[in-house]
């Protein structure tokens, strides 16, 4: 379930997309890196027409001639009028977006493949109600949203599912083509919030098929040696718990019980996952993990380079996980898909 | 961004676009009284359709069958104007074409182009109307569009209010960009491509002809032909007499003005104190004559003074232009020649054969009284029409056959062409060199913006005689049978004859409040149309020329252009800075911080160190003052006891108001000035 929702750009796509990275690199290498909030002042705010912008250029310049021609003081008055509107559209574009805050919230974690919302705030102090802002990554872009005077906005940013691991925010782009559509003015942000995506969960037991004695995935090693209890199945039990080879044998539903209480803690391996490849074992340890969370137990994780000792409760289970979303990978930076 | 190519929602696409369908009809509305009634029912039934369509929520109609009505409309424009080019068809065009955007109009980008060319549609109204009115109609259609552009790109339905006033705000921020580019945007003469004149703009002018009946369709028209300014005293008006065309050539029944004579210098004006300086603003009148004040003295540049005294420009005149000139009005043409010459004066006696006998006999009766005086002919001539039973009448018979001796013998009755007519025939009768001259003569002098406006009603017809020594004479006819058409111009008729003249020319007495009020406002309608037209319409690059020379700059140099360009927007820029340093933000302070600061100041010009400090807490700074001047003590300790009541008690707005009040009463208590026991030391805080 490893969504692959980007397609994968030309090679001439890829060259002028990389050529134009590195160009607004070189125009942003004096910019600071923002971390967790920016500041739109004057020096990282650009702004270009648009192809519209373009079109009223040349309907004021066929204006222009037309006076000319026909030594028409209204129609010079009228271009001359559209030529002063358009040159100030630039600065009602530009004071759009000047003086924003923008700092980002938390990235919720997520599973690999369900999509991510980024959170982010904006932070209007200048007394100017701003409009129809949209920020983009890439290609992925919020709906035109207002932020009002001396208020804040909470912006969601959508992005696509993405395969498990430590995600880097690609450069972002705040921008805004209020109020006639003929300019757009831009920052590129470079707030950097971590974006972790877990390993979908996978059962172990319904991936190898749920049979044999000795699956090393239902092995459960306790360090406490006291032995387990079977008890039928009362409605309610974790189902991680049913006894499954009872259950093949007689048709009736066991569980297991632990026997020792506070001894009873389970170890969820590496090794143990009935897998060869990594990405299959971390999204089986990652139901393990959740199993065992929802079963209220105590459990720990042995990684290959890494062991999380027994413990419990949800701060235990999101550090496990982050654990293995952070497995073998220091954060790469998201594939936001062609730029536009 | 990413559009999709099948809008999910076309009403978020499609946001803006009832604002569209309000501003582009009003855009066009000026339109309708120069378009054919079918395009304007094509473009109301397109619109409304629209409009139709989003209020129900169905799409748009297909792009096939818009293709084919497109096609038909622009064959219906064709086969109504012959052409789909020019000012008409091209409008026509224009306006089908936006309606049909609109009908069609699937997404955003649509939207945008249909309120760009409603921009277009705005300019293109002023082919055919560039009065105020339009003018301030324009802003409203401006407007409009622009706030539909705004709500199109707002990404949300902004609520009306705000975005009239966001939309007024555009506008006026950029009256400063239009005027200064107006003003400084290098003109240049004549058009690129084509005549751009419209072919049925033909205004009732003075026509180069005289037939009986011309001056008269005139006198219903009143409509301005002339404004005119002068520099310093305003000649009285009987002395006021425009020329324009001059006719020498005579069938019988018409006299005509010939444009081919040869051009002439100015003569030098004689006496400077005659001399009368002005500017005019002449309508258009599609002829090449420029009526100016007798006589003639200076010229513009791109006009000539033709052997007869008639002033034609290069070009006809197809828009409104303003020129200055100057008049010397003693100094008649060939003033001081001994006699006429010979050719000329052959063509200023001649008169066909048969022409007019009964005048003739007449004449042959006066010269055999008076003998070689010319003068006593004239006076002779001016006798006659003075006395009964000639009449001056605009009304008068019409005249059949010979037209001099039908109105000499028969009718006696007539206005100022047929007495110039009538007394030129008569003069050359008795071998007196006459020509008939027209133009303008009286007009009404507006006391509000100070300038004379002439009317077309205000025509008129005189006559020019030669005299040796004393060159072309005026003769006035009309001032014999009608004096106060000279002295107090055509309305001054009204009073005298009891004519069913046109009521606009009655201005005198015995005028309802009604009417009064009427020609008030009418005044005053002219004088804002003049402003606009002397301000505005008549800026050209003449006008342009001489505005730079005032500064010291050549419009037809670019460093000039750049530098008034340069000092222009800086100029802006400038006011822009100071309006924005004006109404920066500002730390408000409280009333009881402001009395503080007072006490500060106060305390620091006895002694600038006590001055307090921004970050010295009053009771702290207090103390300090009051170590250092003990005679200050008291009130200073009731003066922070009170402050810090004031600032941190709860407290009801009354005894606030005491407490600011007790403030203020402390402060007084320290004195102003510097006590003697202080140092004395400079400078104040």
């Amino acid at each position: 379930m490893r969504p692959d929702s980007v397609t994968q750009p030309g090679p001439s796509r890829r060259r002028s997309a990389r050529l134009r990275d590195d160009a607004i690199r070189w125009i942003t290498r004096r910019h600071a890196h923002d971390g967790e909030q920016a500041h739109l002042g004057r020096d990282r705010i650009y702004i270009l027409p648009t192809r519209a912008g373009y079109t009223l250029l040349g309907i004021i310049l066929v204006m222009l001639l037309g006076s000319i021609n026909y030594a028409n003081n209204m129609a010079f008055l009228l271009t001359f009028l559209l030529v002063g509107i358009g040159h100030n559209a630039m600065w009602y574009t530009h004071r759009n977006l000047l003086g924003l805050q923008i700092s980002t919230l938390p990235v919720p974690p997520v599973f690999a493949g369900q999509p991510i919302t980024l959170p982010l705030r904006l932070t209007e102090t200048a007394g100017r109600a701003r409009e129809a802002l949209v920020l983009c990554i890439g290609s992925h872009a919020t709906a035109p949203f207002p932020v009002p005077a001396r208020g804040t906005h909470s912006a969601r940013l959508d992005l696509p599912g993405l395969a498990r691991g430590i995600y880097r925010l690609p450069r972002q782009r705040l921008d805004t083509r209020y109020p006639l559509g003929i300019l757009e003015a831009w920052s590129w942000l470079t707030l950097n919030p971590e974006i972790v995506v877990y390993p979908t969960p996978i059962d172990p037991g319904a991936a190898t098929g749920g049979t044999g004695e000795d699956d090393p995935h239902t092995r459960d090693r306790r360090e406490g040696e006291a032995p387990d209890q079977i008890r039928p199945y009362r409605p309610g039990d974790p189902p991680g718990r049913i006894v499954w080879k009872a259950f093949a044998r007689s048709g009736k539903l066991h569980v297991r019980e632990a026997a020792g209480g506070q001894g009873d803690r389970l170890w969820l391996e590496w090794d143990a996952m009935p897998a060869t490849d990594t990405e299959t074992r971390l999204s089986m340890l990652c139901h393990q993990v959740l199993a065992a969370h929802s079963e209220a137990r105590a459990f720990g994780l042995r990684l290959p380079d890494q062991t999380l000792d027994p413990a419990q409760g949800a701060t235990h289970r999101d550090r496990c996980l982050q654990a293995l979303a952070r497995f073998r990978t220091d954060g790469v930076e998201l594939d936001p898909g062609p730029a536009t | 961004m990413n559009r999709p190519a099948t809008p999910a929602s076309p009403h978020g696409d499609l946001l803006g676009l009832d604002l569209a369908l309000i501003a582009l009809p009003v855009a066009a509305l000026p339109h309708v009284w120069h378009q054919p009634p079918w395009i304007t029912a094509l473009v109301v039934l397109a619109i409304a359709t629209r409009a139709w369509l989003l209020g129900t929520g169905r799409p748009s109609p297909s792009l096939t069958v818009m293709s084919g009505l497109a096609v038909i409309a622009g064959g219906l424009t064709l086969v109504q104007f012959g052409t789909v080019f020019g000012q008409e068809a091209g409008t026509a065009l224009l306006l089908v074409m936006i309606a049909f955007k609109l009908l069609e109009t699937r997404n955003r980008r649509d939207i945008v182009i249909t309120l760009f060319l409603g921009y277009f549609v705005v300019v293109t109204s002023y082919f055919f109307d560039q009065s105020i009115l339009i003018a301030a109609y324009s802003l409203l259609a401006t407007g409009l569009l622009t706030a539909a552009l705004i709500q199109v790109h707002a990404g949300r339905s902004i609520p009306r209010r705000h975005l009239a006033r966001q939309a007024g705000a555009m506008l006026l921020h950029a009256l400063p960009f239009m005027l200064i580019l107006f003003v400084v945007f290098p003109r240049i003469e004549g058009p690129l491509w084509g005549d751009p004149q419209r072919e049925d703009s033909a205004r009732t002018g003075l026509s180069g002809e005289l037939d009986p009946g011309d001056i008269a369709s005139l006198l219903q028209d009143e409509s301005t032909a002339l404004r005119v300014q002068f520099d310093d005293d305003v000649p009285p008006l009987r002395a006021q007499y425009w020329r324009a065309l001059v006719m020498t050539d005579f069938d019988g029944r018409r006299w005509s003005a010939d444009e081919n004579r040869s051009v002439i210098d100015p003569p030098v004006a004689g006496d400077a104190d005659r001399v009368v300086r002005y500017t005019a603003t002449l309508e258009p009148t599609r002829a090449r004559y420029l009526p100016v004040l007798d006589y003639p003295s200076a010229l513009p540049e791109d006009v000539d003074l033709r052997a007869n005294y008639q002033v034609l420009r290069d070009r006809r005149i197809t828009r409104r232009i303003q020129y200055s000139a100057a008049a010397d009005l003693g100094t008649p043409p060939g003033a001081g020649e001994a006699a006429l010459d010979p050719q000329e004066r052959t063509r200023a006696l001649h008169l066909p054969p048969s022409a007019a006998p009964r005048a003739r006999a007449e004449v042959a009766l006066w010269r055999a009284t008076h003998g070689d005086d010319d003068r006593a002919i004239i006076q002779e001539a001016l006798r006659q029409f003075a006395g009964e039973p000639y009449r001056y009448t605009l009304q008068p018979p019409r005249l059949q056959d010979d037209t001099t001796d039908r109105f000499l013998f028969e009718t006696q009755a007539g206005y100022c062409e047929h007495y110039a007519s009538a007394f030129a025939v008569l003069m050359r009768a008795a071998g007196i060199p006459s020509r008939v001259v027209t133009g303008y003569q009286g007009g009404a002098w507006q006391t509000r913006g100070e300038y004379l406006r002439l009317r077309n009603a205000d025509a008129h017809a005189w006559n020019e005689v030669w005299l040796d020594g004393e060159g072309w004479v005026r003769v006035d006819p009309t001032a014999a049978i009608a004096p106060e058409r000279i002295e107090q111009g055509i309305t001054g008729l009204a009073t005298d004859t009891g004519e069913e003249i046109p009521g606009f020319l009655r201005r005198g007495d015995g005028l309802s409040w009604l009417q009064r009020a009427r020609f008030g406002l009418e005044d005053w309608g002219d004088f804002v149309r003049f402003r606009w037209e002397s301000w505005v319409l008549a800026f050209d690059p003449e006008r342009q020329r001489e505005l730079f020379a005032r500064l010291g700059l050549d419009a037809q140099d670019w460093r000039s252009v750049l530098i008034a360009l340069g000092v222009g927007f800086g100029g802006l820029a400038l006011l822009t800075l100071v309006w924005i340093w004006l109404r920066r933000p500002r730390p408000r302070r409280s009333p009881a911080d402001r009395l503080l600061q007072r006490l500060s100041r106060r305390i620091a010009r006895h002694d600038r160190a006590l001055a307090r400090q921004p970050h010295e807490p009053v009771d702290a700074w207090t103390r300090r003052v009051r170590q250092a001047r003990p005679d200050l003590a008291e009130p200073l300790a009731t003066f922070a006891g009170v402050y810090n009541r004031q600032r941190f008690a709860p407290l009801s707005p009354d005894q606030r108001a005491d407490e600011l009040d007790r403030l203020r009463s402390v402060l007084q208590q320290v004195p102003r000035g510097r006590p003697s026991t202080t140092k004395p030391k400079r400078g104040r805080a």
